[in-house]
């Protein structure tokens, strides 16, 4: 479906660079603080979410095993690259053969994971990747050979040198971050125009017509998890050089729903809502951390609690979601956004064997 | 259509707003070099949440004492102080972390409170996973300077060993100095079986154990490891040799698990006979102790650090000028002792150099007290900025018809490596190490009684 | 032939575990069960009795989904939450004084009102947050498993603002069943209490039977699980049907917590755990039946239990693999569950 240069498209692409020329010349105009930590963790985290809502938005699943992998990643790394940490194997292997490996290995892992979910629907298969996302913390946490509780540290140190030790500029992480990012974005962009893509986005609206006409669903979704993963683990290997430590508490139940509320805030029917969630929730996360809630008490989580609830209940699609409706809102009124949220299955959810 | 300049005004305006309040952040206020900025990271989350404000208390206790500062609120530390200087230069405290035993968030406020808010001197923390990687952080940013709050991981100082990171306390294995003479002497095991926590901590704790009694010539038969956080023991619990058939256990299963542990044996092997059980500091605090000292009176465990209900003069005066400023907190409980003296030590040094940060720490380094004569004994700081320090094993006794615990006996001057078993080159504690063998350690035979708080020397 | 292989797997699986276990287990902390029945009997009663708290816990999830596919993200909460209000009330009660009660001061009355006081209060709030969140969604799944997800993450920290900071608390069972009983097999003297566990999650399976088999509301439910839109269409009222499956599916996680919190204490991360335990149990059991609630927990407890005791001593602390495989092996050859009908 070609879409035409229509004046939404022209505003989202200027916006899209003026954003991009902004934080290309954030660090001569932001704090080290700002560059260092909120708009670099907000690059790695939002690849993550890319990762989440490639799936949702294209494939029709939402998955809570990309905390899993983008962990993997992460603690891969750490025990291949690490020579005298406290923790871990301590494997000291070349920076970009430990990143080389530790990409390889969290994708194979994403594979299997997605051969193991692939035949599940909905919210089956939220369920079935929530609980392997789960055991991959108890996984790290109870292993202490691989992490351990105390987790890996002095991970920064192994680095390449293009992103530098620990005592390098901030601005050298924050750049490949950036890069990163911006390519993870440009890849999701094109796969989804490849005959992989459209064919994915087939199996998302009708998979009982799709396996008619011949294609192999649970082996589309399975690959479609895999390249999913692929990009958690490249936010997998930047959050072990950001953190310059992997610690299970990185992955733990906390951490997968964080995930989720990132996508849902950004929206999870557009990729461009991977970065915008992710920025808020660092906004949120840094900024009202001293909050006492009236009456109820509870600090943080139940903020963002609320905060992801009056999301799902009002504009379940996000941010981005809303700004869509805003674009459609004056022509095309009673349209139900494009998302995968409230779609129905009535059809056999399990395969058709 | 209104709808229609909306759009355009819409993305223009959040960019605007957002460049605002990016740059906004970017207007940092240059270092007021008459300021010295402190961070407190404390914990107010998890198994020691309650001891929050405990933490901070006892810094800002020990600033209003040594620096001048006075409470804000007598009854909330976390309502700050006011006045007081170290060295001259006026204290900011520019914030107080709120951990929740692991690393990932200790970090995290590490770096907020470091970062993001301008701290120069941090106090903190408590747990001993998050002390490796806050000792991991001060070795990767050694513009600043970081004191250790009361973990207790034996790799934060042995292992890492950061130039700015200092430690006022002793590790989890210098906690339980005592316990192994006390087991083969006193109880007369030789064979003994330890359950431990799956964890740095629980191997650490667990290896003071091990190298005391096995160095007096015990043998530990059966090491049992347990998931930390879990919640059925029973299976691990089982594999315990039956008490018929070993001399004693060693406790070291913490946090919330200690008296699901403890039930869990009693509901294997019926109630746990006191003099073949030794805990770690576990059994004492975090108000364990009400659960279990019914079950176990005259059993031993390991201490703090620190001398609850000692009556020594030392004791005694510390006591006083602790209770001064918040009369809530027992100052004899090791959250408060542990972080009371750091925030003194740094108070000693700061005026000792005036001051003067300029150019780095290092003068702050090598300023900072080697003997601090604290409360509950001497401490020294051995070459790695480790504490030496007395250790004081505890038992459970009925006094006057209530059931508590009660300081048994004084071992001086208890260090990290015990006597040189354990180094930067010996492996780390783990399900494996230490290996049980005989050796000499430095404080065989010379723990000093103690009889109702008073040392018999 | 693809009917076959999933099988031979399986049946290859099983019976490698079975030998490793009563014959070949040299290196583990008891050796094979030929060598060491004993204690054999007891990993299996101790598995047994897990199973029976799991079947508690993960029969009240399995219903509210299998009815009404609403995943109840928050049934670890209400377990952590049930059990601390156990816990409260019997304070209460006993005048415990905020030290955990010796079993001794325990009697039986003690321990059964915090129960009933907990599940009923549970229940009650499962029902409010249905009617109150749920109920105008009905059919928008993955909405409403968001909504249960961001209940969650409210109740998990208002559970550490109100209720003693998350920090471990136990009940305490009465002194008449804190005590051994003799098996006469093997010489075992097991834990009363455990026993008890087991028997209340017989009990509740079989009060859960009764109920779905042989009343009128339990055969509504039923043809509901079975078919949503026609049971609706036959004129039943089936908003009243929801709201008394999802009262009885938060119930049960009330009474399991209660039920967990004295046999293992209630503190924070036992909601992550029991969510984990929950979704395990229906994934493998098979999603909306009682069965396979039963068989899921019988597997899963078992597996659980076993691996924990019976892999090599240095190597116990891979047991969350086992897990892993238990859940692989199922969802590679049976998506739907052992006892799950496809669609």
């Amino acid at each position: 479906m070609t879409k035409g240069w229509t004046a939404k498209r022209i505003v989202e692409r200027c916006v899209g660079v003026v954003v991009l020329v902004f934080v290309a010349i954030g660090p001569a105009a932001l704090t080290d603080y700002w560059v260092s930590s909120i708009l670099t963790q907000t690059f790695l985290l939002g690849i993550a979410a890319a990762s989440l809502i490639f799936l949702s938005a294209y494939g029709g699943m939402i998955s809570l095993a990309q905390t899993a992998i983008f962990g993997i990643a992460g603690f891969a790394l750490a025990n291949l690259v690490t020579t005298d940490a406290t923790g871990g194997q301590n494997l000291g292997w070349n920076p970009w053969l430990g990143v080389a490996g530790a990409i390889v290995i969290a994708t194979a892992i994403a594979l299997v994971f997605g051969a193991l979910a692939s035949r599940s629907l909905g919210i089956y298969f939220l369920m079935i990747t929530l609980a392997l996302g789960v055991i991959g913390f108890y996984f790290f946490l109870q292993v202490d050979k691989l992490s351990g509780r105390a987790g890996i540290p002095t991970i920064r140190a192994h680095a390449p040198s293009i992103v530098g030790d620990t005592s390098a500029a901030p601005e050298r992480l924050y750049y490949v971050a950036l890069v990163l990012a911006f390519a993870v974005y440009v890849v999701i962009r094109y796969v989804v125009r490849t005959p992989f893509g459209i064919a994915l986005q087939g199996i998302r609206d009708e998979p009982v017509r799709m396996a008619s006409l011949g294609y192999n669903v649970p082996v589309h979704r399975m690959l479609a998890f895999g390249l999913a993963g692929f990009f958690a683990s490249l936010g997998g290997v930047l959050y072990a050089w950001w953190n310059d430590l992997m610690d299970p508490a990185a992955i733990d139940l906390n951490a997968i729903v964080s995930l989720l509320v990132v996508a849902v805030i950004g929206g999870l029917g557009r990729i461009e809502g991977a970065w915008l969630g992710a920025f808020a929730f660092i906004l949120i996360n840094n900024y009202v951390r001293d909050i006492e809630v009236p009456v109820l008490g509870g600090s943080f989580p139940t903020v963002i609690g609320f905060i992801f609830l009056a999301i799902v209940l009002v504009s379940p699609d996000g941010l981005m979601g809303l700004w869509d409706r805003v674009w459609s809102g004056g022509r095309r009124r009673g349209d139900p956004p494009e998302v995968a949220v409230d779609v129905q299955r009535s059809a056999p959810e399990a395969s058709p064997s | 259509m209104k709808v229609g300049k909306w759009k355009f005004l819409l993305p223009l305006g959040l960019l605007v707003a957002g460049s605002a309040v990016a740059t906004s952040g970017a207007l940092a206020t240059s270092a007021q070099s008459s300021e010295v900025k402190i961070a407190i990271l404390s914990e107010c989350k998890g198994a020691f949440g309650g001891a929050y404000e405990e933490q901070i208390g006892a810094v800002q206790a020990a600033f209003s004492q040594y620096a001048g500062a006075k409470p804000k609120n007598k009854k909330k530390p976390s309502a700050g102080i006011t006045g007081g200087a170290l060295g001259g230069k006026t204290i900011k405290i520019v914030g107080y972390g709120c951990g929740d035993e692991t690393p990932a968030l200790a970090l995290k406020e590490t770096r907020r409170l470091m970062e993001q808010l301008g701290g120069e001197i941090m106090i903190g923390p408590l747990s001993g996973d998050e002390g490796v990687a806050v000792a991991n952080y001060a070795k990767a940013h050694p513009k600043q300077t970081f004191l250790n709050g009361t973990s207790g991981g034996q790799q934060t100082t042995l292992k890492v060993r950061a130039k700015n990171f200092f430690r006022y306390n002793g590790d989890g294995a210098q906690w339980n100095a005592g316990t192994g003479e006390i087991a083969y002497k006193r109880l007369g095991w030789r064979n003994a079986a330890i359950i431990m926590d799956d964890y740095s901590f629980g191997y650490t704790s667990g290896a003071g154990f091990i190298a005391e009694f096995c160095a007096w010539g015990g043998k530990i038969s059966k090491r049992v490891f347990v998931p930390s956080p879990n919640t059925d023991y029973s299976s691990y619990v089982q594999q315990l040799p039956a008490p018929d058939k070993i001399d004693g256990y060693f406790w070291v299963v913490g946090g919330s698990g200690t008296g699901p542990s403890v039930k869990a044996f009693t509901q294997a092997f019926g109630p746990m006979d006191p003099k073949k059980v030794i805990g770690n500091l576990f059994f004492a605090f975090l108000g364990n102790d009400k659960e279990l000292a019914p079950q176990l009176v005259g059993a031993y465990m390991g201490g703090f650090g620190t001398g609850p209900g000692l009556q020594t003069p030392a004791a005694k005066a510390y006591r006083k000028l602790a209770t001064k400023w918040y009369p809530d907190f027992n100052p004899d409980d090791g959250f408060y002792y542990n972080w009371w003296n750091p925030a003194w030590a740094l108070t000693t040094a700061m005026d000792k150099i005036n001051g003067d940060l300029s150019g780095g720490h290092q003068k702050l380094w090598a300023a900072m007290p080697r003997v601090l004569n604290a409360g509950f004994g001497k401490i020294v700081l051995d070459k790695n900025r480790q504490a030496i320090q007395d250790q004081y094993p505890i038992r459970y006794v009925k006094k006057g018809g209530a059931i508590t615990f009660e300081v048994i006996g004084l071992i001086p001057q208890v260090d990290q490596t015990f006597g040189g078993q354990f180094s930067e080159k010996t492996p780390s504690p783990s399900r494996a190490a230490p290996a049980c063998k005989k050796a000499k350690l430095p404080w065989m035979n010379k723990i000093i009684p103690v009889k109702n708080g008073v040392p018999q020397r | 032939m693809t009917r076959l292989l999933p099988r031979l797997i399986a049946f290859a699986a099983i019976a490698f575990a079975l030998i490793w276990v009563l014959f070949a287990a040299r290196n583990t902390n008891f050796g094979p069960a030929i060598d060491d029945p004993k204690n054999f009997f007891i990993t299996l009663l101790n598995g047994l009795t897990f199973a029976g708290l799991l079947f508690i816990v993960a029969s009240g999830f399995a219903l509210i989904f299998g009815l009404m596919r609403v995943i109840n993200m928050a049934q670890g909460v209400f377990f952590l939450l049930g059990g601390y209000i156990a816990y409260d009330m019997q304070q209460k009660i006993a005048e415990g004084g905020g030290f955990t009660l010796l079993p001794a001061d325990v009697n039986a009355w003690e321990w059964l009102i915090p129960a009933l006081v907990a599940t009923l209060s549970i229940g009650v709030f499962g029902l409010g947050v249905q009617q109150l969140l749920l109920r105008w969604n009905q059919g928008q799944d993955l909405r409403q498993a968001l909504i249960t997800i961001a209940l969650s993450v409210i109740l998990a920290d208002q559970v550490i603002e109100h209720f003693h900071g998350g920090l471990g608390r136990s009940v305490t069972w009465p002194g008449s069943i804190e005590k051994f009983v003799d098996l006469h097999v093997f010489g075992i003297q097991y834990s009363l209490a455990r026993l008890t566990v087991l028997a209340l999650s017989l009990l509740v399976g079989a009060l859960l039977w009764l109920w779905l088999y042989r009343t009128r509301t339990g055969m509504v439910i039923r043809a509901g699980v079975d078919d949503r839109q026609m049971t609706s269409a036959l004129g039943i009222n089936i908003q009243r049907t929801f709201a008394i499956a999802f009262f009885v599916g938060s119930a049960l996680a009330g009474f399991g917590g209660a039920v967990g919190a004295t046999q293992a204490g209630a503190a924070t991360g036992a909601d992550g755990q029991w969510l984990l335990n929950s979704l395990v149990v229906v994934i493998i059991g098979g999603l909306g039946s009682l069965l396979g609630a039963a068989v899921g927990s019988l597997l899963y407890g078992l597996v659980f239990t076993f691996a924990a005791v019976y892999l090599p001593s240095g190597y116990t602390n891979y047991a969350i693999v086992f897990t892993f495989a238990l859940l692989a092996l199922v969802l590679a050859f049976r998506p739907q569950g052992l006892v799950g009908r496809p669609g």
